[in-house]
């Protein structure tokens, strides 16, 4: 099933659109890698984009969390036009995406309990306050035994869950994870899958960048193929908020 | 301050000490000179001989010395004895036997401080007339006889240390900077995380000036012993009890200054770089 082409519209986000890219290309320095992309996601929906390796996944991701600004086209990423945005108003948005990046970076002295907790601190939160919603998420992403462990002491799948753990400690309104899968067994990566695709139930958009087009069918969600920089339209695996059919 | 004293940062810590510490040390050596320098003024100015040439005769002198009793700037009054004046010339490299010196008719005299402008062998000379002295200051006050040289030597002693001070400011910026680059994930993660550059330059900016702030107390303390020996060792018959006495509290300016310096330095420093980090961070491509 298609989803027809995006259209302009200035109150996206209370229509429950998080993103809407309209016509935008996007590069490093000379090349670009992106081109004429437009791609939509929404409050409560899972987006997978998938396509071989190089072919525009990561940079997309970047462009969707605001570290790379689109050359053209038109932005809106939770209600805000980000290539008019000033970076006071960039750093606002950025508080409500959650971000899973391919190798995650953590304070590595820190412990995976204070790393999960930083975006809480960020938003000046007490420790008082978010204690124990943190410890329940560490425990949430199978952390629980490596809560005072030093970052730097997890293992490559641990440290995946910690980014997962510290991308929704905030309860972000959108969650973008760049191959969070990659290295480990499809169990796990299934696993993965699954865990943040379960954040569209609390209203969060999903937004998965993988080489692995089987994820599709971990969750009911919108399947973007990208390959060198053009995406496709999106395909939908099944009703969007009908979950029960993949459990 | 976790971990601040670890590995790498420890030998920034010690970076900071010593720049603290050099200029710490400049800044006390600034104040010694300046010190000096207003003793040795102090010295040159409260000194003058004056020589009577009429009346003659011991009246002559006892006249002399009454009316300096209440002369201006004058604070003491003394015939020079012949034994005193051979001594002088022994000094000068003249060899004359007390007993074949001529009884001289000179008087020596201390002197209040007075300001530059201030005619004191005018004063002086004015005064001995008044008293039916008539009289010649030999030695007195002069600008043109090295006078302005200790104001040229203190003002030399305080520019120099204020720019060496800065120059180890800059040693401790640039230290700072390394700081903020071993801090580069925490700026990314903060960046990733929706911190502004200034939450982020703020948050590597304040664990930078508390450790300048150690680092520099450290260097100043140091500074401060070092000074104490320096003195102990200097000066004849100093000793732990009686060098109190002798600081005053300006002298301790560069002691805490030090600190404080070093804080300002590498907090501003660290801010700069982990700025600089966090706009690299924010924008790729």
């Amino acid at each position: 099933m298609a989803r027809p082409n995006p259209s302009p519209d200035l109150d996206l986000f209370e229509r429950g659109v998080l993103v809407r890219l309209s016509g935008v290309d996007a590069g490093y320095g000379g090349s670009t890698v992106l081109m004429d992309i437009n791609f939509e996601a929404r409050a409560g929906e899972v987006a997978l984009i998938t396509g071989p390796a190089a072919a525009g996944k990561t940079t997309l991701t970047h462009v969707l969390r605001l570290a790379l600004p689109p050359r053209s086209g038109r932005a809106v990423i939770l209600g805000g036009d980000i290539r008019r945005a000033r970076p006071r108003t960039i750093a606002d948005i950025k508080r409500r995406v959650g971000y899973v990046a391919e190798n995650p970076v953590f304070i590595e002295q820190w412990s995976t309990f204070d790393n999960v907790a930083m975006p809480l601190r960020l938003l000046r939160h007490k420790p008082r306050d978010y204690a124990d919603d943190v410890q329940e998420l560490v425990e949430f992403v199978g952390l629980g035994g490596a809560a005072d462990l030093a970052a730097e002491k997890l293992s490559g799948a641990e440290r995946r869950r910690a980014a997962i753990a510290r991308a929704l400690a905030a309860k972000p309104d959108l969650i973008l994870a760049d191959d969070p899968t990659a290295g480990m067994s499809p169990a796990d990566g299934r696993r993965i899958v699954r865990l943040l695709a379960e954040m569209r139930r609390v209203g969060a958009g999903v937004v998965i960048a993988s080489q692995d087009d089987s994820l599709a069918e971990c969750a009911p969600m919108w399947v973007w193929r990208i390959d060198r920089g053009r995406l496709s339209a999106p395909e939908q695996t099944a009703e969007a908020n009908d979950a029960e059919a993949f459990e | 301050m976790r971990n601040a004293l670890a590995g790498v940062e420890r030998a920034i810590f010690w970076t900071l000490a010593f720049a603290a510490f050099a200029a710490a040390a400049a800044g006390l050596a600034a104040r010694a000179v300046d010190r000096v320098a207003v003793g040795y003024e102090q010295a040159r100015t409260a000194y003058a001989i004056v020589r009577v040439e009429a009346p003659d005769g011991p009246e002559g002198m006892a006249a002399a010395e009454q009316a300096l009793a209440s002369a201006p700037h004058v604070t003491s009054a003394a015939p020079m004895t012949a034994g005193r004046a051979a001594a002088l010339l022994g000094e000068l490299g003249g060899g004359v036997p007390p007993e074949d010196m001529p009884a001289p008719r000179l008087i020596e005299i201390e002197l209040a401080p007075a300001s530059p402008q201030t005619d004191v062998s005018g004063d002086i000379v004015a005064a001995l007339a008044q008293g039916g002295v008539t009289a010649e200051v030999i030695a007195a006050p002069d600008e043109g006889a090295g006078g302005g040289l200790a104001a040229r030597v203190r003002a030399a002693a305080l520019w120099g240390s204020i720019l060496f001070g800065l120059m180890m400011g800059v040693i401790v910026w640039l230290a700072a900077r390394g700081l903020a680059a071993r801090r580069r994930e925490m700026v990314t993660v903060m960046c990733d995380l929706g911190a502004t550059r200034g939450q982020t330059a703020g948050r590597i900016a304040d664990e930078a000036a508390v450790l300048g702030l150690y680092a520099g107390a450290a260097g100043g303390a140091l500074a401060g012993a070092a000074a104490v020996i320096a003195l102990l060792l200097a000066i004849p018959g100093a000793s732990l009890e009686t060098l109190p006495a002798m600081i005053l509290p300006i002298d301790l300016a560069p002691v805490l200054a030090a600190p404080l310096g070093a804080a300002i330095a590498a907090g501003a420093g660290a801010r700069a770089a982990a700025g600089y980090f966090h706009g690299q961070a924010a924008r790729l491509g």
